[in-house]
């Protein structure tokens, strides 16, 4: 919670406004409470004529507009604090998100971190939009407003100074309490509520199995369930709530009658003093109360605070580059010692290899064996942990990202289309105007021209959200389409897995024939007539290079190499 | 107003907890406003003469009815949210019960993972109705009506002041601001999908977009969102402020007015000054209560939509459909023409198929992924209307049988198979729920899971389970229902390849005389079928048998080719 008061309070000039609004509203709330009774005394007891109050009514008048007008600039504080702090968060987290590499995608936290950015941000409100301000009138009109007390009245304010405090500590204990029962029905409340979720999702199979009708009571019965399990967490909570109010009721009905006795059996104050201090003092008591509720917000803040403070304090070591360029031709890679560690899990063994311009590499290997890692690697979409990739003899954190990234392309098993037209995610890597024609070309080449004309609105065709609607082997065949617009002269290729339907199969080998003659093709290969054409294939086996060379060298001299071949040419059956 | 009659209708289902709360609610406003009151009275009163007597009864009015009101407050809270959770299950059970005929054709025309989580927030959200929509200003108006019938014995004049600050603390300004809200919410959450949108695309298309060096454009679109949602929130938290600032603006000047009134009567000499105090003790303690209704307008307007979206989704036209019960006996399915596309996609995802499938045969199809295969299935569970072609059950249409009469005949195992929390016991009792535990464990024998004790603890959606035993559990639910009609969606896809293979051999022994439909993506072991069926965009490109196909070295000789120099 330090946490967030932290980043309010840097923000000084809102604090300060904060401070200085609650100042004013304490003391209208005060002048308003004086004009009421000065009206009241004057009416009652001096008899006064209505016009002479005029001035007095327009002191009221005032004193009402001011309050709720502060009132109303410490609300508008609130939510300007809670809206600046939520839109720092929200930029900060896409930085992250932007900074780090690839290692979140490849753990698949993706859905995780969209909801970081937009429920756990949104939780953060109310602990600035409503505790903050709230927590700075608490901390300024009850002082006002006892200062005042005590000026009238000793004695009512030396009660209100032995009273008071009973509230915090009271909530402090409810508050620990009610946690301790939530969190020990925590596990059944979140069954309960659960059930109507699980057999929503198991809809279809009930219906398929004739069950459904059934299901109505087992709703029935897990909400019943789950409102007498709340009832009972809530019950604790209210409880205390009554404890609270007792104990306000309590001293305010000590100060009334400390005000009775002296206005009736020893006549020592005024009407004007006693109704004064009658109006004053449930605002005091008031205002504890409302932090007390203020209070609860907040705490529901501080889950999700921790949640953000979690993902903003992981480090990132983001990539290193350069400046130098490299020409357009495919380069020469070495690896040396290229090494990669992620926390105490995955590692990938030093590298070592040469891949030299225009050559076709297969990497093969089991799955969970380091292929896409690998890639990653050669990508530069990791950093290494040791070892170097050297480009053209200099290492890769030498050259400058745009230059490295304009010729390269990397063709994945499920190539991310956004939401945008077909010729929009063509055109997305190519980084340069190209003309109609062009789009053309490479839609002919990657095999989908054909099928994008007999689309109403052709290459404008607009595409959902990760190509929603278009089959896999379509997906594949746009990203191909993008490398031919591009021209890279090195290609990150991972074949599919799965068997694509049989146009697309033929389009990838031919296409990849086609770009194989201006670049060098690094393949994580599946299939064996790839691995047969490699000049060079890495084996990988639990994130070790086991062995490198051609098809017919690892037939000769690498074993497990001819295991895994036969193993597939006798069975392939799953 | 018409949008939540529904909700309304249910909620009154719990009239005693509701009345009950609405009581105490009532009782704890009355007495916090007695007790201002009354102290108000007495410390005038007290002023005028020194009679212990006053002071007691001060002492004893303030302790009675402060004691009073924090009491019926509890009472109230308890009441009106034990209300609200009573009544959530009833929403509950009203969703579903409109949801259950609906399904599973509902869930495959949302293509949208998300729908059930919204389904279950909308439901969730509903139960604020009671608590912050309906009750308020009910309470309060009783409440005020009360307050103003007892001033209306002192002065008419404040009784008016007072009737006018109610309709406008309860009605006009909640009403104001409830408009206004409308006007404005399509807005922010329309704002807040895009951001959701941008999100999911930088984060999942994080790879390409760095490749193509479209981050940082894509970063800046991604904090421009970020910005244009906060905005909105910003507004909307302003107007809020707005909201309860004009509501207890005009809770003050309720008061002020109340004090006027009073003193020109009072120095009219119309009114005893004695009760001044008194009266604007009330009215001050009256109105502080108005505070819960500053939240109206966005409760109002969340359980309305809320209540919109719920019922467009169960206000789906059910298409008529007969009655009959399917004869006993083999029975043959035949698809005729069939084509159909889902709503909102232009493509069809399966286009003019015909297949007959005969009892006692088993037939395959195959395909590459995205070819229709699971579509076509659906199809012939006759769980989508065709747009075009006949589907027939035993000679007869199927539209003269009941969905349910269908699937009472059939096996059915699909790709996503939903286990229940519970036990490995309770989730196979629902395909036969007479069954005995030896029956139980035979099937768990048959699939090669007699390791699973029936006993054992099953969590949400299986997740203790691995992908293949839950395949194979969903095939031992299938055994269990023993019906003639087998439609298996890639069943064993997860199981290794022994086993699967030994599992297709018990299920084709048992069933020797069945009907066997089975959608597999790899091609191994499909010599036994009698027919296959090869599909490519929703076409059927080839049928045969293993052997026709494989002579003919057309489409399936290629994928098989292809499926041989795949290492996976």
């Amino acid at each position: 919670m330090n946490d967030l008061k932290q980043l309010a309070f840097q923000r000084k000039n809102t604090m300060a406004f904060l401070a200085a609004a609650s100042l004013v509203k304490g003391s209208a709330t005060i002048g308003q409470a004086l004009f009421f009774v000065f009206i009241a005394d004057r009416v009652f007891l001096q008899d006064a004529a209505f016009e002479s109050l005029l001035p007095l009514f327009g002191g009221l008048f005032a004193a009402i507009l001011l309050r709720v007008g502060a009132g109303y600039a410490i609300g508008r504080a609130g939510v300007n604090l809670a809206a600046d702090v939520k839109s720092e968060f929200r930029t900060t987290l896409i930085k992250s998100f932007a900074e780090n590499p690839m290692l979140s995608a490849a753990q698949g936290q993706s859905g995780q971190k969209v909801s970081l950015l937009m429920d756990a941000v949104d939780e953060v409100d109310g602990f600035y939009s409503k505790y903050i301000p709230q927590m700075m009138q608490t901390y300024i009109i009850p002082l006002l407003l006892l200062g005042v007390i005590f000026t009238q009245n000793w004695t009512t304010g030396v009660i209100i100074l032995i009273t008071a405090p009973f509230i915090p500590v009271f909530m402090a204990m409810v508050g620990k309490g009610t946690k301790k029962k939530a969190d020990e029905k925590m596990e059944q409340l979140s069954r309960f509520s659960g059930t109507f979720l699980d057999i929503l999702q198991g809809l279809s199979t009930l219906k398929l199995f004739g069950q459904a009708e059934k299901q109505q009571q087992a709703i029935r019965k897990s909400s019943l369930n789950f409102r007498d399990s709340t009832m009972e967490v809530l019950k604790s909570a209210f409880l205390s709530s009554l404890m609270l109010e007792y104990i306000s009721m309590l001293s305010i009905g000590i100060v009334a009658l400390e005000i009775g006795l002296r206005l009736v059996v020893f006549d020592s104050i005024s009407f004007f003093t006693a109704f004064f201090i009658l109006i004053l003092v449930p605002d005091f008591f008031n205002l504890l109360k409302d932090f007390g509720s203020a209070f609860h917000t907040a705490r529901g803040s501080v889950s999700a605070a921790n949640q953000l403070g979690a993902e903003l304090e992981k480090n990132h070591s983001p990539l290193a580059w350069g400046k130098e360029t490299i020409a357009s031709e495919p380069p020469h890679l070495s690896l040396e010692s290229l090494s990669f560690q992620y926390g105490e899990g995955f590692s990938l063994a030093p590298l070592n290899g040469e891949i030299p311009p225009y050559s076709q590499v297969a990497i093969v290997g089991k799955s969970g064996s380091g292929k896409t890692t690998f890639m990653h690697l050669l990508a530069g979409l990791l950093p290494q942990t040791e070892g170097d990739l050297m480009v053209n003899g200099v290492p890769r954190e030498t050259i400058s990202e745009k230059s490295w990234f304009d010729q390269m392309s990397y063709i994945s098993q499920t190539p991310y289309l956004f939401a945008g037209t077909i010729r929009e995610n063509m055109v997305i890597g190519a980084n340069r105007p190209v003309s109609d024609a062009e789009v053309l070309a490479a839609a002919e080449k990657a095999g989908i021209a054909e099928w994008v004309l007999t689309l109403e609105q052709g290459f404008e065709t607009p595409i959902g959200e990760a190509g929603r609607g278009l089959s896999g082997g379509e997906k594949q065949r746009i990203a191909l389409a993008r490398a031919f617009l591009k021209r890279p002269s090195l290609i990150l290729f991972d074949e599919p897995t799965t068997g694509l339907d049989l146009r697309t199969e033929q389009i990838l080998q031919d296409s990849l024939h086609e770009l194989q003659k201006t670049s060098t093709v690094i393949t994580v290969a599946h299939r064996l007539h790839t691995i047969k054409r490699a000049d060079l294939i890495f084996f990988l086996e639990n994130g070790r290079l086991e062995a490198a060379g051609s098809h017919d060298e690892l037939l000769q001299n690498y074993g497990p190499y001819k295991e895994m071949l036969s193993a597939q040419q006798g069975g392939g059956v799953r | 107003m018409n949008e939540l009659k529904h909700v309304l209708k249910l909620m009154l289902i719990e009239k005693k907890d509701v009345s009950i709360a609405i009581f105490f609610g009532f009782i704890a406003g009355v007495a916090g406003v007695a007790l201002m009151g009354s102290s108000g009275y007495l410390i005038s009163k007290a002023a005028l003469t020194s009679q212990m007597t006053t002071l007691v009864v001060m002492a004893a009015c303030l302790k009675l009815f402060g004691f009073a009101s924090a009491l019926s407050r509890y009472g109230e809270r308890l009441y009106s949210h034990r209300a609200t959770f009573t009544m959530l299950s009833h929403l509950r059970m009203s969703f579903f019960e409109r949801l259950a005929p609906l399904a599973p054709g509902i869930f495959g025309k949302y293509r949208s993972g998300d729908l059930l989580s919204r389904i279950v927030g909308d439901v969730e959200s509903l139960q604020n109705f009671l608590l912050r929509v309906f009750y308020p200003p009910v309470v309060l108006g009783i409440v005020f009506l009360s307050t103003i019938f007892f001033s209306s014995f002192f002065s008419m004049g404040i009784a008016a002041v007072m009737f006018i600050g109610m309709l406008l603390t309860v009605v006009a300004v909640p009403a104001l601001f409830s408009i206004r809200k409308r006007r404005t919410d399509g807005q922010v959450r329309a704002k807040r999908g895009s951001l959701a949108i941008e999100a999911t695309e930088f984060l999942y298309g994080f790879r390409d977009l760095k490749i193509h060096q479209q981050l940082s454009a894509k970063e800046q679109q991604l904090t421009t969102d970020a910005a244009r949602y906060n905005e909105g929130q910003r507004k909307e938290g302003l107007e809020e402020n707005l909201a309860q600032s004009i509501n207890s603006l005009v809770a003050l000047l309720v008061s002020f007015f109340v004090l006027g009134v009073g003193a020109y009567f009072v120095a009219a000499g119309e009114l005893d000054g004695l009760y001044l105090a008194m009266l604007v003790m009330i009215s001050i303690a009256a109105f502080e209560n108005v505070a819960p209704m500053a939240a109206f307008p966005a409760y109002f307007e969340e359980s309305r939509k809320a209540a919109v979206r719920l019922e467009e989704i169960v206000a789906e036209p059910s298409a008529l459909r007969g009655t009959e019960q399917l004869p006993d006996g083999p029975l043959d399915i035949e698809l005729t023409g069939a084509s159909f596309s889902y709503p909102g996609e232009k493509n069809l995802a399966v286009d003019d198929v015909s297949i007959h499938l005969k009892p006692g045969t088993k037939t395959a199809i195959v395909g590459p992924s995205g070819s229709g295969k699971s579509t076509l299935m659906q199809l012939l569970l006759n769980v989508f209307p065709l747009d075009q072609g006949q589907l027939s059950i035993g000679g007869k249409p199927a539209e003269n049988f009941g969905q349910e009469a269908i699937w009472q005949k059939m096996n059915i195992v699909l790709q996503e198979n939903h286990f229940f929390y519970g036990t490995v016991r309770s989730n196979l009792l629902i395909a036969d729920p007479t069954a005995s535990d030896e029956q139980m464990e035979q099937a768990l024998a048959k699939v090669h899971l007699e390791l699973f004790p029936l006993s054992m603890a099953m969590e949400e959606k299986g997740q203790n389970l691995s992908g293949g035993q839950k395949q194979r559990l969903a095939i031992a639910r299938a055994l269990l229902k023993g019906k003639s009609l087998w439609l298996l969606d890639e069943p064993v896809s997860s199981v290794d390849s022994l086993t699967g293979q030994a599992i297709y051999q018990e299920l084709f022994q048992q069933g020797k005389e069945n009907l066997f439909v089975l959608i597999s993506h790899d091609l191994a072991g499909l010599e036994k079928m009698d027919q296959i069926i090869v599909m490519e965009n929703g076409r059927i490109v080839e049928s045969g048998s293993y052997k026709e196909l494989m002579e003919r070295k057309s489409y399936f000789h290629q994928l098989k080719q292809i499926e041989n120099s795949v290492f996976a």
